[in-house]
C-alpha cells in the first residue's frame, strides 16, 4: 500500500518555478532516498508533506487522505503522524533539551510530567545523550544538536519520517550514529524519506531512490538495481558528472 | 503606445511605499484576524503569557520609572520657571498632572516599550523563523500564533496600562520633589492640588490610549518578526521597521484618540 503519495506536484516562488510535475509514491515501511542537486528543490517538497509549504496544483495524499488544501487545524492530526527532522535539528533555544522534547508530549498527549520525565529518559538513553538532558541547544555541538532534532520529532512515535540531510556536516561518529537511528526506526516499521546528498548513508539506509532533476522526478528504482546499472543517473551523479 | 494613466504619473518610489504599506496593513490585519480566532479556542498557554508580562511588563520597569521620574521633574521646572512671573506656580501641580495623566504619561510610556518590548519581540520571533524554530512549532502540530502571538499581544495589553498607571503616580511624584526643592511649594498642597483638580476622565483616557499603544507596539513587532525571509539580515531590518512603525503609530493614533477622547469628555 502506498503511505505517500505525490501526484504532478507543482510549485514556484514568485517566477521561480521549482517544481513542474513531480509524482513519485512510498510504500509502507519503505526508506525511499530523494537525491537531486543543490536547490532542486527536495526541501521543498518534505515542507510540503506536512502542510509547511502548499502546492500550486497537484495532490498529496498521506494514507489516501489528501491534504493539498488543508488547514492549519487539519493538518495538525496529520503532523502527529510525520516526524520532520529538519536539516539543522530547528530545536528551540529557549529550551533545555528535556523540554524539547517533552515539547509534542505535553502538546499531544495526557501524560503527566513523571511519565514524561521517563519516557524522554528513555528516549536520551537510547540516543546516548542523557548527559545533555539539562542543557541548552546552544551548550551541544552541532552532531548532538541533529540527534536531539530526530529524538524530539519520534518522540511521538510516528508512522513516518522525513529526514532533511540528517547527515550533513556530521563526523563519520556521528554520521554512522544517525544510519543506527534511521536503521533503527526502519525496522520498527516507520515509512520514511531520506533527502541526502551522502550517497554512502543513502545506500546503507534506502531501499529505492528518485532521483529530482529539471523539476520533476528522471529516475525512479530500487537501490540495487541502480546501483547495478552503470549509466544510471544514481551512479552518474555519485560520480560527480551532473547535478 | 501606451496611455498614461493617473498611476504612471505618480513616481515609482511612492507607489512602491503605499503598495508596501497596505501589504503590511493588510498582514497586520491578518494577524488580528487569526489571533482572534485561535483565541477562542484551546488550548490557553498560561504560563506562556506570566512569563511574557515577567519579560514585558516586570523587567521594563526601571525604565519607566526612570523615564517618568525625568519627566515629571522637567516640566514641574519648565511651568514653575515659566509661570514665575505672572504668579502662576500654584498651578504647576494641576498643569504637570494632566499632562502627564493624558499625554506624557502613556506616550512616554509607549515609546519607551516600542523601543525596548517591540524591537525584543521582533527580533526574537525573527531569529526564530530564520532558525526554523517556527516552521518546527508547525511541524510539531502545534500553532506558533497561540505559542508566540497571542501570550505577547495579551502581554502588552496587560502590561501598559499597568505601566502607565505606575508612571503617571512615579511622574507626579517627580513633579511634586521638583516643587518643593525647586519651586518651594509644600508638598503636602501638591499633592493635594494634584488629587482635587485631575479628575477621574484624565487617568481613564491616560489607560484607554494606552490599550491602543499596546496594540500598535506588539502587532507591528510580531508581524514584521514572522514575516522574516532571507536570513539574519533581515531580522536587523525587522526590529527597526517594528520600532520606527510602532513609534509612528503611537504619535499619530495619539493626535486622533486625544481628539476622540475630547469629544467623550465633552459628550459627558
Ligand atoms: N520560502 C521560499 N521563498 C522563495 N524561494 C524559495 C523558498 N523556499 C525555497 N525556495 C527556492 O526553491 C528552490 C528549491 O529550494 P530547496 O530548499 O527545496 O532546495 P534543496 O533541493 O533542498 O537544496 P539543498 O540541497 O541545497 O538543501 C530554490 O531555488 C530556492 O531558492
Ligand atoms: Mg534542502
Amino acid at each position: 500500500m502506498d503511505v505517500i503519495q505525490i501526484k504532478n506536484f507543482k510549485k514556484s516562488f514568485g517566477t521561480n518555478l521549482v517544481h513542474d510535475g513531480v509524482t513519485f509514491d512510498v510504500k509502507k515501511g519503505e526508506c525511499l532516498g530523494l537525491v537531486g542537486g543543490s536547490g532542486a528543490g527536495k526541501s521543498v517538497i518534505l515542507r510540503s508533506l506536512i502542510g509547511l509549504e502548499q502546492a500550486d496544483s497537484g495532490s498529496i495524499l498521506i494514507n489516501s487522505v489528501d491534504i493539498t488544501h488543508m488547514s492549519e487545524k487539519e493538518l495538525v492530526e496529520i503532523r502527529k503522524k510525520i516526524a520532520y527532522v529538519f536539516q539543522n535539528g530547528a530545536l528551540f533555544d529557549s529550551m533545555t533539551v528535556f523540554d524539547n522534547l517533552a515539547y509534542s508530549l505535553r502538546a499531544h498527549t495526557q501524560l503527566n510530567e513523571s511519565q514524561i520525565d521517563d519516557r524522554i529518559s528513555v528516549q536520551l538513553d537510547e540516543f546516548g545523550l542523557l548527559s545533555a538532558k539539562l542543557l541548552y541547544p546552544s551548550e551541544l555541538s552541532g552532531g548532538m544538536q541533529k540527534r536531539i532534532g530526530l529524538a524530539r520529532a519520534i518522540m511521538l512515535g510516528p508512522d513516518i519520517i522525513l529526514y532533511d540531510e540528517p547527515t550533513a556536516g556530521l563526523d563519520p561518529y556521528n554520521t554512522i550514529k544517525i544510519q543506527e537511528l534511521i536503521l533503527r526506526m526502519k525496522s520498527k516499521g516507520v515509512t520514511s524519506i531520506l533527502v541526502t546528498h551522502d550517497m554512502p548513508t543513502g545506500i546503507a539506509v534506502c531501499d529505492r531512490f528518485v532521483f529530482l532533476q529539471n523539476k520533476v522526478i528522471s529516475e525512479d528504482g530500487q537501490t540495487e538495481e541502480l546501483l547495478n546499472k552503470p549509466d544510471s543517473l544514481i551512479n552518474q551523479f555519485i560520480k560527480g558528472q551532473i547535478v | 503606445m501606451k496611455s498614461k494613466t493617473w498611476t504612471t504619473t505618480i513616481p515609482d518610489d511612492f507607489k512602491k511605499s503605499f503598495e508596501a504599506f497596505l501589504i503590511h496593513l493588510g498582514g497586520c490585519g491578518l494577524l488580528i484576524k487569526k489571533f482572534f480566532s485561535e483565541i477562542r479556542t484551546k488550548p490557553f498557554y498560561f504560563s506562556l503569557l506570566v512569563e511574557q508580562i515577567y519579560l514585558i511588563g516586570v523587567k521594563s520597569l526601571p525604565l519607566i520609572i526612570i523615564t517618568a521620574l525625568s519627566t515629571g521633574m522637567v516640566m514641574a521646572l519648565q511651568y514653575g520657571f515659566g509661570l514665575e512671573k505672572f504668579g502662576g506656580k500654584p498651578y504647576v501641580p494641576r498643569l504637570v498632572a494632566s499632562t502627564i495623566l493624558r499625554e506624557m504619561g502613556p506616550v512616554f510610556t509607549s515609546l519607551m516599550l516600542a523601543a525596548r518590548v517591540g524591537a525584543g519581540i521582533a527580533s526574537e520571533i525573527g531569529s526564530m523563523v530564520v532558525t526554523q524554530q517556527i516552521d518546527a512549532i508547525r511541524a510539531l502540530g502545534t500553532s506558533p500564533i497561540k505559542r508566540i502571538v497571542i501570550p505577547r499581544v495579551l502581554a502588552c495589553l496587560i502590561s501598559l496600562p499597568i505601566l502607565v498607571a505606575i508612571c503617571d503616580v512615579v511622574g507626579n511624584l517627580g513633579g511634586l520633589i521638583v516643587g518643593y526643592y525647586e519651586l518651594g511649594l509644600d508638598p503636602q498642597f501638591y499633592l493635594r492640588r494634584v488629587l482635587d483638580t485631575s479628575n477621574i476622565q484624565d487617568y481613564a483616557v491616560g489607560l484607554g490610549k494606552s490599550v491602543f499603544f499596546a496594540i500598535f507596539i506588539v502587532v507591528p513587532a510580531c508581524y514584521f518578526g514572522l514575516n522574516v525571509k532571507n536570513g539574519t539580515k533581515e531580522v536587523g531590518l525587522a526590529t527597526t521597521k517594528a520600532v520606527v512603525t510602532g513609534s509612528l503609530l503611537i504619535l499619530i493614533g495619539d493626535f486622533f484618540l486625544s481628539k476622540l477622547f475630547w469629544i467623550f469628555d465633552k459628550w459627558m
